[in-house]
């Protein structure tokens, strides 16, 4: 297990407390800046937090505390991690081959085994005969295989790989997105995935981690994420488009700038009369031709469709909020559904997810917890 | 009509030279590029030759060598006087290249070094070398045609003494001084040739090779 705990003021700020199995794949999701890739190099001992332990198993890579300053911090050679780079920093004077042979240069292995042991990782990237080429030579998702096998040679002890599929075209990713597949199963270490691609993380991640200027704002497997956002910022960062606002007091929810009043899901949690964010998932929204006791009505002002699918862009007519609904051109025929005219829209109470406007980070909180862990 | 002499020292010069401020060149040009307290201030310093007058230098060298000189013994108009004066004459040369070439190599490719196992000098000798060769190359040029043409200042420090200061820069000067003007045009056109060569082949080398370097920074 890959336990990482680290907190820092400057040059940015730092804030993460996450674990990684062997064998899990876990994903740091957040908007560029946010600190997703100096998290990683914290991990691969690139740089240095102020307070923090990292720990791989029984192995404590880095602890620094308050008091003592770092009393622990393993070179990256020693924490020895497989580290892909966004532009995958192959060695330009050195082919293929010798790119994945030089993290064996310590291994005690003469040249030869070096060099079998290497172009068995290209062949398994399916890149063997490619062995002899310099990087310039080769193109972005070679590249990338040549710097995966680099990684992965020395037998790491974690794999981190930061942005590896954003430099590279949509078909190539598909084939690196089931080499990793396959990896996974076969090496058994944790891996953390940093990325910008929401839609990469959940379709590779078991869970994932959103951070928003440098903290980790929260960790959930991909579809708990997804549902129960834990603040607003979360919401917004997971592209939740349905989220709105209002006032919860013991299993109410009322929307605000409307009369409509929601029953909810109470779990004691939410102080009476507290303002609150509110998400909706996909299958907490119905629409329907006519009203009903429960439905709200709203005008249809804009959609559009790719493919098979439409998007419809809803404004209610009171309190003028706009809802995103996602209908495949059937259902879009089926309801009659067209620009200016009005539908009704039902929204499920029991699928509503509520959570507090803002989280609190409270740093010396924070500092505790890492006390304690050391 | 050739004054060979002035020639081979003239060639001997440069070459210990080249092979004293070589290492010293790489070790200062990779040094800087670690360093951020007082670096301004040191590449100040070491640019200083180039814009210093060369008898302003030589003075100061004059000064410094003679007498029982730094050393303890006195290395005016001798070849040690004059091989300290070209070294400190060529430190721009030597170094400026080669820093920059080491600055020019992408960091990221450092750290991927350095997680994949490499020690600190295994990095400068696996990595960072075989990447600035093309900058110790030019510094090796460079300070080889410089050291060749260099007249300033060895004339302040060495003086003219046949078989021991007197390179063929100061030969040319002698021969013209004394209207032997054949002398002058074959010993000047030997010195243009072996810098046109010098410079054709660094510039060749560089042309080949400028589709394989494509690790430093954009």
């Amino acid at each position: 297990m890959l336990k990482i705990k680290i907190l820092q003021a400057t040059p940015n700020p730092l804030q993460i407390d996450i674990e990684c199995a062997p064998g899990e794949l876990h994903a740091l999701v957040g908007p560029s800046g946010s600190g997703k890739t100096s998290v990683l190099r914290t991990i691969a001992g690139l740089s240095q937090p102020h307070i923090g332990k990292i720990a791989c198993g029984e192995h404590v890579w880095f602890e620094a505390n308050e008091l003592e300053g770092v009393t622990k911090s393993l070179s990256p050679a020693e924490r020895s991690c497989g580290f892909l780079f966004q532009q995958y920093a192959l060695f330009p004077h050195l082919t293929a081959l010798e790119n994945v042979c030089i993290p064996l240069q310590n291994s005690g292995m003469n040249v030869a085994k070096r060099k079998e042991i290497a172009i068995g990782w290209l062949n398994r990237m399916g890149i063997d005969e490619l062995a002899n080429r310099l990087p310039h030579q080769l193109s972005g998702g070679q590249q990338q295989r040549v710097a995966l096998a680099r990684a992965l040679v020395k037998k790491p002890n974690a794999l981190l790989l930061d942005e590896p599929f954003s430099a590279i075209d949509v078909p190539t990713r598909q084939g690196l997105y089931q080499i990793l597949a396959e990896l996974r199963g076969d090496l058994n270490i944790p891996i953390i995935l940093v990325t910008h691609d929401l839609r990469e993380a959940d379709l590779l991640a078991d869970r994932i981690t959103v951070i928003d200027q440098g903290i980790g704002l929260q960790t959930a497997e991909p579809h708990v994420l997804f549902q129960k956002p834990r603040n607003s910022r979360v919401a917004e960062l997971v592209g939740i488009g349905n989220k709105f606002e209002g006032v919860f007091s013991s299993g109410k929810l009322s929307w605000n700038d409307s009369n409509h009043v929601f029953e909810v899901v109470d779990k004691g949690k939410i102080p009476p009369k507290t303002p609150v964010a509110w998400v909706i998932p996909a299958d907490g929204l119905s629409l329907h031709p006519y009203a009903t006791a429960n439905t709200i009505e709203a005008k249809v002002e804009h959609i559009s469709t790719l493919g098979q699918i439409a998007v419809v862009q809803l404004r209610t007519l009171e309190g003028k909020h706009a809802i995103s609904w996602e209908a495949s051109a059937a259902e879009l025929r089926r309801l009659g559904l067209e620009l200016g005219k009005n539908t009704y829209v039902e929204i499920d109470g029991a699928k509503i997810h509520i959570m507090p406007l803002r989280t609190i980070n409270d740093p010396r909180r924070f500092v505790d917890s890492v006390s304690k862990a050391s | 009509m050739f004054d060979l002499e002035a020639l081979f020292l003239s060639l001997k010069l440069a070459i210990w030279t080249l092979v004293l401020i070589l290492p010293f060149g790489i070790w200062v040009a990779h040094s800087l590029r670690h360093l951020v307290k007082g670096k301004s201030w040191i590449e100040a310093g070491l640019a200083l030759p180039l814009v210093l007058p060369p008898t302003v230098l030589g003075y100061y060298l004059l000064v410094g060598l003679g007498g029982k000189s730094i050393f303890g013994i006195p290395l005016v108009f001798s070849f040690a006087g004059i091989l300290i004066a070209s070294l400190i004459v060529n430190l721009p040369f030597a170094i400026q290249p080669i820093q920059r070439a080491f600055e020019a190599i992408n960091p990221e490719i450092l750290e991927a070094a350095q997680v994949s196992g490499l020690s600190n000098w295994q990095i400068f000798r696996l990595i960072e070398l075989p990447l600035a060769w093309r900058g110790i190359t030019s510094a090796a040029v460079l300070t080889f045609a410089h050291t060749l043409g260099e007249f300033g200042v060895v004339l302040m420090v060495g003086g003219a003494i046949p078989g021991e200061t007197k390179t063929v820069s100061i030969a040319i000067y002698d021969k013209v001084q004394s209207f032997d003007t054949t002398g002058a045009g074959a010993l000047s056109l030997i010195l243009l040739s072996i810098s046109l060569i010098a410079i054709a082949l660094s510039y060749g080398i560089f042309g080949r090779s400028s589709s394989r370097q494509r690790g430093g920074r954009a």
